[in-house]
This record gives structure tokens, C-alpha cells and sequence, in this order.
């Protein structure tokens, strides 16, 4: 035969079997005769008949199709009955069926249950946290301006980042409606019982109006309010109002100290406004024009005008940069290639769960697919044990449509009841979930709760499960032929080869997804593992840490490191205190860099940054960490000495290149007339300063002695034992000293390396549970099939057991199928393992998503847990009694 | 109802002047349109079975021709919709005429 045309009626089977039956000829020898057309015979004319042809298909196939549907399922074709009539017909039997069935239902119901409860739960803490993290209107339209310096470092920054120059710059653009910008710190607030110490937004313009909220009590800022040298005011959060003044609904126009001084309280904010956690806001105060352009420590959000969106936004901020770049290159040389971007401000705040977030999801709905797979193969066996049931209706004069819409109606119910109880299961799990969150992540984003648009998720998911799992019992009733079903060759029960390929492809499916979670969860395990091992080139354990601020007003000068050399000796003398220091920052925080010039530097090299932190003498003992060349910070290294630094060994290798470290100079900070040299006077060890994940950073140490700026520090206190215990007692010597004066910023070195790797532990965690679960309703998949295939071959077993046949070899024909099938699964787990693993990079330390080892371990478990379910059902087939098997029908 | 696409027009017109089987159609269609209208084999037969089902063509074939040659003949319905079709295209050239005549004969 022509193979173009074997191909073409290979094609014609996409069109609707009457269209088909009704044209087929006459389609065929239009086909044969447009090929002859003279527009074909030019050359590649061959090309274009078949793209012609196969839109043609295409499109006219797919018009057909959806026509067949349409009145398949809401045509009147049955006169006596309108279509509520029907639909709840429909029910009915649906009901009864699940009714009728009990096992059945409670397994496919609890499979669907896991898969969409599962699915909604991480889709509402998605929603929650990455998605849609505050109830502000139009939160899409509210964006941030993150910068990049190329000469400082490629990453582009938006949390205090831009100074109140650049903010202005671009503070007037077209597509900008409404702009804030902010400065974050913290503030004393007494007056009334003791002392707290409050996260604070400093305010360049009003953010309320920026943000879309009003306040609940009171009022905004004015502008004179928020301009140079305005009145003391200041707006507080909910959360302060209700704990801190008992929600005193008197509380407008009243007076608090803030920093040692008055500021008259004009507004209280809802619950719902959430500035990277800060509970209180007030005027910056100062005049924008006193401050130089590279003293950048602003956040700053804007709305975008209505009808302008980002890309508008972008151009415009590429362009405000390259003028800034033009006109301030020479003063400010990082201003080359410098780059302004917007960013919704959902995404900038949750930037960090990203990742995890999403990984979490595609791993969730892999679960979902499994559940499909799963109640899909038992809707199959159920199908084909009554396929006579519908080849009898069909016979009598029952419609195709008419049972093809009952089984779709019995996998709906199915479906909505087991997105009910997984949406219970959700809610239940958001409402517990804050708990096991960091209070770093809550702080960003409250709104965990089962919305509307958790639920129409939950539901639209049943709708595409229902579809799953009812369409092949559908499709085989449709496709059923009432005469072959009746007559003698429709008989056994099996449900023919069709069925069984049919359960064996889902099988194979649900073992390969199972494959790819579980080494999802493996690599993440192994990776989890290496952290741990990786050695921090400090000692984490037992130290309490917490944050000390001096306020300006009250501490000035000396005095300064007076009081926190004081405290320090307090605390060294309480009992169960191995050692105690300061520290401007400790691992993993690496907040603070500048940049640095290296004494004898090529003038036209660009300075490398670097960490800075100001450390006590103490500081490295209380670390841990060891030094590598040189001497300590002592005594010696005071106010009037000359400056001396310390730095890390990465920064010797990366900056100083060549030995000898020790001796040489650095200029620290933006030059500037009468900067002093500092010598270094030792190499530390190595510590993972910004992390146990990223790479250490380099880093250099001043004597807090020789600085007199640094008026917040945190204490390190290395215990013997318990290290939160001291609290009480080291909170009593500071208020000792100073009554009025706060500690804040609680936490252990411990606690803090945990919650720089919570997106890892809480993907783990979550990872490890899904693939549990998927690996259990895999074994139950396997189980299904395996047990199913025994059972209608009992007869055939009974035969080869009563002609002698060894029990052994039996059981060995029965799993060398189980084998196949899983073997099958295995491959393609792992090769769709492979892709997957690639979105986990992000989340994975010294672990290629190839790791060999691990996917070994894994399809080893998966073989292991595969064959024991095949394994059993072949022993109950051999102990079969061979004359009972005979009798079996 | 909405009305006719211009394809099932062309295919009204090529019928009007007597039966046709299906590729004769096409291809009267192919060559009255100049190529702009192509009917793949699919759509085609898609556009008869729809005119079939609405009454607008009926076929004409004796149980004498073969079956992948069965001609297709304009009923009296056909024809009528076809002849309001045609009097609405009518009625636009000639409002085009009366408001910019250069529109249409430069």
C-alpha cells in the first residue's frame, strides 16, 4: 500500500469514529489527489503538502472533537428526562456505587484525600508566604528598586541599599505613582514598665499611603511631619498597641519615649501592615540633602502609576541610571555600570523561600499524581469486572453517553469527597503550621489561612483528578462492543490484555514518580548531612547571644565601650560563664562590609570588599576559632596605639596573594584625607561566616577599644552547659549597670545556623514525608495489580501446580512480573530524578543532583519495597490447593 | 445564528452551478479564491458534514458512483441562504461605493 497514505489514515484516527466512518474514503482520495496538485511539485513541495495537511488535521480534528463532547454530555438526547433530571440521577448512582463499596471508597477516598489535602496545604503555604504575603490592594503593583554595583559585587540588593540622593533621582518618574523610602533600626522604648527595644522604620515619605492602608486609630503622617527637623511623632503597629499598651483605645495624642525622648503617638496601624517586621514608625528626621550620596541604608517601595507596569518602570530606572552614572562616575566610581531594578515587593520579601517553596510544590503535586495513578488502577479493576454489566446495558439500548457519564460522575464524587477531607486536612495544617516556622519568616507574612483561593485550588484539583482517574474506565465503556462482550470470548474475567497493560503503564507510572521523590528527599538528606559535617571553623554550641544598643543620647565617645567592658566583666563573673565577648556581627550573619585599600595597591585597581566586624579581645576564644599567625588583640591595642586589624585566611589569600600577611597595612573604608593605616598584626582561621552553604567570605577584625562608632554590638556568652539558662542572669547585670537599658535579639549560635537553614531542613522534612507516603502507595499500587493478576490467574496456577510444577518456579513467573514493571519504573524515575533534581540544586550543598550513590540507595529501597509486594501475593498463589484452583471460575 | 463564514459561502457559490463531488469543490474554491482559501481534505469534509446536518446541501450520488466519489447538491434552503448572504455582501459594496468610492475601483 502507498505509505502516505498509511499514514494518513494513521492520522485519521484523531477524528471522531462517525466523521471518520461517514468521510473516510472521500477524505483518502482528496488526500491522494491535493498531492498531485502543481503547488506541490515545486521542490520541498513535499514539505508543504504534509504541514498543510497536518494543520488541516489538527485544527478540523480538535473542531470535531470538542463537538463530540459538547453533545456527549449536555445534549437532551434522552426525551423523557431534562438535565438536573439527569445530573441527579447521576448522583444517585454514584452515591450508591460508593456506598455499595466501602473498602474501595475509603482507600481511593484517603489516596485523593493525601494527594489534594497534601497539595492545597503547600499550595495555601506557597500562597501564604510567597505568593500573596500581605492583604494589601493590588500587591502587584507594589514594587522595591534593588541596586547592583558590577564593581562591588554582581548581586542586586534591595533591603537597605540605596542612599536618600538615589532615591530622589528616581523618585519623580512617569510610570511611579506614590514612593517610600525607609531606614531600619532599632529603638528604646520606655516609659511604662520595662524597657523594649522596637524594630523601626525611619521614614523618608509616608508608606502607609505607598501600601494601600489607613489607620485604624488616628492618623498618617503629615508632610511638614516627615520633613527636616519635624515635631517628635510616631505611628505604632497593632501588635505593640495590644501588648505593650494593653490596646488603650486613648492612646492618640499620648506621649512615649522613644530613644530617651518624647514622641507624641498619632497613629495606630492594622494588623495586616507588615514592614519586614518592624512595629514602629517614625520620621527620619534629618535633611535628605545633608546626606552624601554613598551613604546607602534606604528601602525604598513605590506603586506604579495606573497604566504604566515594570518593564515601564525598568526602562525608566535603566535610564535615570545611566544619567547618575554620567554625571557621578568620577566622585563615586562605583557608579560604572551600576544598575537600577523594580521588583514586586511580595517577591523581594520572600525571595529566600522561593526555592524551597516551589520545589515543595512540584514534589506535592507528584504525591497528587501518585493518589491519581493509584485509585485510577482501582477504578480500572473495578471497571473491567463490569464490563459485562455495560456490554448487557449497552445491548438493551442503553446511550454510550448515558454510562459514560455515570462512571465520570462516581469519579467526581470520589474526587470532591476526597478534596473535602484534603481540604480539612489543609486547613488543619495551616492553622498548625506558624508553629513549626521560623518567628524571622512569620514576621514577613502572617496571612496563613485557608482563603478562597486555597479552596478553589483544593477544588479545581478534584475536578483534574476526577478527570485522571475516570477518563480510561470511560473511554473503555465508550469503546465497549455489546456483541463481543456477550458472546462466549467476553466471558473470562480478567478484563482482557488491554486492562492489564493498561494497570502495569500505572503502576510504572507511580513507580517512577515515587523514584523521583525519594531520591529528591535522598539528595536532600545527603546534603543536610554534609552541612552538618562541615566544619564551621567555629564551636557553635553553648553560646547565648543577644544584641545590646546604646542609645546616642544617653552614650557618647569612651563611655561607650566603658559600659560594654563593664557588662562584659559582670557576666564573666556569673557562675556556669566559660567566656564572654562583643562583636559587632558573628556567623552567619556577614551584615557589615566596606571597602578596603591595601597598602601598595596599584592606585588604578578597584578596592576589594570586604566583612568588617569589631570584636572584644575575648572574642576568638569565645568562638572557638584559631589563629593561624601572629598575635591576639590585647591590652596593648588601645584609643591612643596605633590601629591594628586582624584579618581571615581568606582574605590573606584572596587580597594580601603573598606572604608575608602579618605587618602589612590596610585603609579601611572610602578614602579620605588623614586616613590612618591599620596593621595587621594576625591570620585567623576561617570561619563560614556567611553560612554553612555559601563560601567564606573575607573578613577583617578591629579591637572595639580603637572604634568609638559602634554603640550596638552582641554579646557572646560561651556557657558550661545550658547557655539559655544564663539569660536571667546576664539580663540582671545589664540592667545593673543600666536600668533603662534593653537586651534584644535572644538566640543561640546554634539557633541561628537553624534558621539560616530552615528552606533546607523544612524541604527535607516535607520531601522525606511525600516520599514516604509515595512510597507506600506505590507498594499498595504494586500490591493491587500483583494480587489482581494472581487472582484471575488461579486457574492457570492450579493447572501447573497439579502437573507437578515447583512451587519455587511458580512464585518465580509470578515476580519476574513484578520485576518487569518495576524495572521499567525505576528507569524512568530515575531519568525523570535527573530533571528533577536539577530544581533542587538551589537547596542542595556539595551534592550534585547526579549524586550515584544516592540514586542507588534509592532504587534499591524502591526494588527492595516493590518486590516484597510482589512477593506476596506469589506465595498465596502457590498455597492454592490445586483442585480447589480448578474449580475456580 | 451567526452567519456563514466566507469559506462555507465559496463553497455555496461552487455548488450552485450544479453537483459536485467534495475535491472538485475544493479545488473550484482554490481557484475562484486565488488560492487565498485552501480546504485541507479535513476541513473539507468537516464544512460539508456541518452544511449536511443544517440542511443547506444534500447529497445527490446514485448508489451507482463509487463512495469516495459521492457528489453533494445545493437544497432549496441552501440556496436561499446562500442568495441572503449574497444580497448582504451586496449591500456592503455598495455602501462602500456611496461613502469612498476610490475605496474599491481606484
Amino acid at each position: 500500500m502507498n505509505a502516505r497514505l498509511a499514514i494518513y489514515r494513521l492520522l485519521m484516527r484523531a477524528y471522531p469514529a462517525p466523521f471518520r466512518r461517514r468521510f473516510a474514503l472521500e477524505l483518502e482520495s482528496a488526500f491522494l489527489a491535493a498531492r498531485s496538485e502543481p503547488r506541490y511539485a515545486r521542490r520541498g513541495g513535499g514539505v508543504l503538502f504534509w504541514a498543510e495537511t497536518l494543520i488541516d488535521l489538527c485544527l478540523s480534528a480538535s473542531r470535531q472533537r470538542s463537538r463530540q463532547l459538547m453533545t456527549i454530555f449536555w445534549s437532551s438526547r434522552s426525551p423523557s428526562r431534562n438535565k438536573v433530571d439527569t445530573m441527579l440521577h447521576d448522583l444517585r448512582h454514584a452515591l450508591r456505587l460508593i456506598v455499595r463499596q466501602p473498602a474501595f471508597s475509603a482507600a481511593a477516598v484517603l489516596s485523593l484525600a493525601l494527594g489534594i489535602g497534601g497539595s492545597s496545604l503547600i499550595y495555601g503555604l506557597v500562597d501564604g508566604l510567597v505568593l500573596h504575603p500581605f492583604p494589601y490592594p493590588d500587591p502587584d503593583r507594589l514594587v522595591s528598586v534593588g541596586v547592583a554595583f558590577p564593581r562591588q559585587s554582581s548581586e542586586l540588593r534591595f533591603i537597605e541599599t540605596l542612599s536618600p540622593a538615589e532615591y530622589f533621582d528616581f523618585k519623580k518618574m512617569r510610570s511611579f505613582g506614590l514612593t517610600t523610602a525607609f531606614d531600619l533600626g532599632n529603638r528604646n522604648v520606655s516609659g511604662g514598665d520595662e524597657p523594649e527595644r522596637l524594630f523601626t522604620a525611619l521614614l523618608l515619605d509616608d508608606p502607609f499611603e505607598v501600601i494601600g492602608m489607613r489607620p485604624v486609630l488616628g492618623r498618617g503622617f503629615s508632610a511638614p511631619e516627615l520633613g527636616p527637623n519635624g515635631p517628635p511623632v510616631a505611628i505604632i503597629s497593632h501588635r505593640i498597641w495590644q501588648s505593650r499598651f494593653a490596646a488603650d483605645s486613648q492612646i492618640i495624642g499620648r506621649a512615649i519615649r522613644i530613644g530617651g525622648q518624647a514622641a507624641t503617638v498619632v497613629g495606630v496601624m492594622p494588623p495586616g501592615l507588615l514592614l519586614l517586621g518592624t512595629d514602629l514608625w517614625i520620621p527620619w528626621g534629618g535633611d535628605p540633602a545633608m546626606m552624601p550620596r554613598n551613604v546607602r541604608q534606604f528601602t525604598v517601595l513605590a506603586r506604579l502609576r495606573p497604566g504604566s507596569d515594570l518593564r515601564e518602570a525598568n526602562a525608566e530606572l535603566a535610564a535615570v541610571a545611566g544619567r547618575v552614572d554620567q554625571e557621578f562616575r568620577g566622585q563615586f566610581r562605583e557608579y560604572e555600570g551600576w544598575r537600577l531594578e523594580a521588583r514586586p515587593w511580595a517577591a523581594v520579601v520572600s525571595a529566600s523561600l522561593r526555592d524551597a517553596a516551589f520545589v515543595l510544590f512540584g514534589a506535592v503535586l507528584f504525591v497528587l499524581l501518585i493518589a491519581c495513578a493509584n485509585v485510577g488502577n482501582l477504578l480500572l479493576a473495578r471497571a473491567a469486572a463490569h464490563q459485562r454489566d455495560v456490554a448487557m446495558r449497552l445491548a438493551l439500548g442503553a446511550a454510550r453517553w448515558r454510562v459514560a457519564r455515570e462512571l465520570l460522575s462516581e469519579s467526581l464524587l470520589l474526587a470532591t469527597i476526597g478534596a473535602a477531607a484534603g481540604l480539612a486536612l489543609a486547613d488543619a495544617g495551616l492553622a498548625i503550621a506558624p508553629q513549626f516556622l521560623p518567628a524571622q519568616v512569620l514576621s514577613l507574612a502572617p496571612t496563613l489561612s485557608t482563603s478562597t483561593r486555597v479552596v478553589a485550588f483544593g477544588l479545581a484539583l478534584a475536578i483534574v483528578s476526577a478527570i485522571v482517574i475516570g477518563l480510561i474506565p470511560v473511554v473503555r465503556a465508550w469503546r465497549t462492543s455489546p456483541r463481543a462482550w456477550l458472546s462466549a470470548e467476553g466471558r473470562s474475567a480478567t478484563g482482557g490484555r488491554g486492562v492489564v497493560r493498561l494497570r502495569q503503564a500505572f503502576i510504572v507510572a507511580e513507580v517512577a514518580l515515587a523514584v523521583a521523590l525519594l531520591a529528591g528527599a535522598g539528595l536532600l538528606v545527603r546534603s543536610f548531612m554534609r552541612v552538618q559535617t562541615i566544619d564551621l571553623g567555629f564551636d557553635p554550641s553553648d553560646v547565648l547571644t543577644m544584641r545590646l544598643t546604646l542609645p546616642r543620647e544617653k552614650y557618647q565617645g569612651e563611655v561607650v565601650n566603658q559600659f560594654f567592658n563593664a557588662a562584659l566583666d559582670r557576666i564573666r563573673a556569673l557562675p556556669g560563664v566559660e567566656r564572654a565577648s562583643a562583636a559587632s556581627q558573628y556567623p552567619p550573619m556577614g551584615a557589615f562590609e566596606t571597602s578596603v585599600e591595601i597598602e601598595g595597591q596599584d592606585p588604578g585597581e578597584a578596592r576589594p570588599n570586604s566583612l568588617i566586624t569589631v570584636v572584644t579581645p575575648e572574642y576568638f576564644t569565645t568562638m572557638g576559632s584559631l589563629l593561624k599567625a601572629g598575635r591576639p588583640f590585647d591590652a596593648r591595642d588601645t584609643l591612643r596605639a596605633p590601629p591594628v586589624v586582624s584579618v581571615n585566611e581568606a582574605f590573606a589569600k584572596r587580597y594580601l596573594r603573598t606572604e608575608p600577611f602579618i605587618g602589612r597595612r590596610l585603609g579601611i573604608g572610602p578614602p579620605r584625607p588623614n586616613r590612618p593605616w591599620a596593621e595587621i598584626v594576625s591570620v585567623v582561621a576561617d570561619t563560614r561566616n556567611r553560612g554553612a552553604r555559601a563560601p567564606v567570605a573575607p573578613e577583617f577584625f578591629m579591637p572595639m577599644e580603637q572604634q568609638l562608632m559602634w554603640n550596638q554590638v552582641f554579646l557572646l556568652v560561651r556557657a558550661h552547659g545550658d547557655a539559655p539558662a544564663l539569660l536571667p542572669a546576664v539580663r540582671r547585670e545589664i540592667l545593673a549597670l543600666d536600668p533603662e537599658q534593653p537586651v534584644y535579639a535572644i538566640s543561640t549560635l546554634e539557633e541561628s545556623l537553624r534558621t539560616a537553614l530552615f528552606p533546607q531542613r523544612i524541604s527535607l522534612v516535607l520531601i522525606g514525608l511525600f516520599a514516604v507516603i509515595a512510597l507506600v502507595l506505590a507498594a499498595i499500587g504494586v500490591y493491587g495489580v500483583m494480587s489482581y493478576g494472581v487472582a484471575t490467574r488461579t486457574r492457570e496456577i492450579g493447572i501447573r501446580m497439579a502437573l507437578g510444577a515447583d512451587p519455587r518456579s511458580v512464585v518465580r513467573l509470578i515476580v519476574r512480573q513484578a520485576i518487569a514493571v518495576v524495572s521499567l519504573g525505576l528507569a524512568l524515575g530515575l531519568t525523570l530524578a535527573l530533571f528533577a533534581g536539577r530544581a533542587l540544586s538551589t537547596l542542595l550543598v556539595d551534592v550534585t543532583p547526579r549524586d550515584p550513590a544516592t540514586l542507588a540507595a534509592v532504587s534499591a529501597v524502591l526494588a527492595a519495597v516493590a518486590l516484597a509486594a510482589g512477593y506476596l501475593p506469589a506465595r498465596r498463589a502457590v498455597r492454592v490447593d490445586p483442585s480447589a484452583a480448578l474449580r475456580h471460575d | 445564528m451567526r452567519p456563514p463564514s466566507l469559506r462555507v459561502v465559496h463553497i455555496l457559490l461552487a455548488l450552485s452551478s450544479g453537483d459536485q463531488h467534495g475535491y472538485a469543490i475544493k479545488q473550484e474554491v482554490e481557484k475562484v479564491t486565488g488560492g487565498d482559501i485552501r480546504l485541507g481534505p479535513g476541513t473539507l469534509y468537516e464544512a460539508i458534514q456541518r452544511l449536511e446536518e443544517d440542511g443547506l446541501i444534500e447529497e445527490a450520488s446514485s448508489p451507482a458512483d463509487p463512495p469516495h466519489r459521492r457528489t453533494y447538491r445545493l437544497t432549496f434552503a441552501g440556496r436561499a441562504a446562500l442568495r441572503v448572504e449574497l444580497r448582504r455582501y451586496g449591500a456592503v459594496l455598495e455602501h462602500a461605493r456611496a461613502i469612498s468610492p476610490g475605496l474599491i475601483d481606484p
